[in-house]
């Protein structure tokens, strides 16, 4: 059922297109790229914050709400790059499990930004307890690192 | 010049760490997934920094705070991508010395370091008259604009090198073997 989806997605025109000139899929992986580098370095921005390692003389309230604009625009540009690759080989991808443990970790990442996160952070940052806030860096760092990393593993086992 | 490059190249690939490098079956993956995970850090920050020069971004805060306070993490960012870089390089230079790519990387990374370099002593000299405004004057615009096309053209091109569209020995127009250095076979 799953997989019939998968095989679907390789052979509708967008898996087609992505597979007819090699440089394409070449270009869109570099935009993809350039997107992983604003949102990892939107969420390093507010997480490092939160743990006061970086900018600690500019409120956190300021650093958060300013980087969170950027880092939804570093997510559209990975959904809308990201989406054209796993056309390109979306068999490949259904078989391998590093695909698969990106996309529970952006599923889990995207709802714990968008549910937990962003929602306890527009509240003033000084009525937070420390320990939440800390902590809540440190889950949101692991995560997009997981889901980056693991990114880059499936093109190493496919 | 290409073929004492390429003789460099020849003698790294013959070294223990290089073979090592080259042939380890996990080695190699670490070091580029370290590579590509701290342009989170290294490019990340620079983004931040041009944006807000663009009035994109922490208009709120002084231009020179956010350009100061994320020194330091870039630079980190940056070495980290140095280092790695050269490791990468390391373990497949005889290919990466001929790759078009590559070279084109290497004069985007010395016209982004010049670039970076100019900006910096502008905006030591100069900050005090414009640093609380939302956009920083044109001048720093447009070296924030280059900074970030010459960012995603490193991006871009360093990516490419993966590739091997235009590989010495394949059929390539002349222009492409010049400018890809290639060294003919004696």
């Amino acid at each position: 059922m799953l997989l019939s989806f998968f095989e679907w997605l390789e052979a509708s025109s967008l898996g087609v297109f992505m597979k007819d000139l090699p440089a394409t899929f070449a270009i869109v992986e570099a935009v993809h790229l350039m997107g992983l580098a604003l949102l990892g370095g939107t969420v390093l921005a507010q997480d490092l914050r939160l743990l006061n390692v970086i900018l600690r003389d500019v409120p956190s309230n300021v650093v958060t709400e300013q980087a969170h604009r950027w880092f939804k625009v570093g997510l559209w540009i990975l959904l809308l790059t990201g989406v054209p690759m796993l056309a390109g080989v979306a068999t490949k991808c259904y078989h391998n499990p590093f695909y698969w443990t990106k996309m529970v970790a952006l599923v889990i990442g995207i709802l714990f930004v968008f549910t937990l996160k962003q929602p306890l952070l527009r509240a003033d940052h000084a009525t937070l307890k420390p320990a939440s806030l800390k902590l809540m860096a440190l889950a949101s760092m692991s995560l997009w690192f997981l889901v980056a990393a693991s990114g880059r593993w499936i093109g190493f086992s496919g | 010049m290409n073929s004492a490059l390429l003789q460099f190249a020849t003698w790294l690939s013959e070294r223990s760490f290089s073979v090592g490098l080259h042939e380890s079956f996990y080695m190699y993956n670490w070091i580029e997934t370290t590579h590509v995970m701290t342009l989170m850090l290294s490019f990340g920050m620079l983004a931040i920094v041009d944006l807000r020069m663009l009035g994109l971004a922490f208009a709120n805060v002084p231009a020179s705070k956010i350009a100061e306070r994320l020194d330091k993490p870039m630079l980190i960012g940056f070495s980290i991508m140095f280092i790695t870089g050269i490791l990468l390089f390391s373990a497949i230079p005889v290919r990466t010395t001929q790759s078009l790519w590559f070279r084109i990387k290497v004069i985007l990374l010395i016209a982004a370091a010049i670039n970076a370099w100019l900006f910096r002593g502008y905006l030591l000299a100069s900050k005090g008259s414009w640093d609380a405004d939302a956009v920083a004057p044109r001048r720093a615009r447009i070296a924030a604009g280059l900074s970030l096309a010459l960012w995603c053209g490193v991006i871009m091109t360093g990516r490419f090198i993966a590739y091997d569209w235009f590989d010495c020995g394949g059929n390539n127009p002349a222009f492409i073997d010049w400018a890809a250095g290639c060294v003919a076979a004696e």
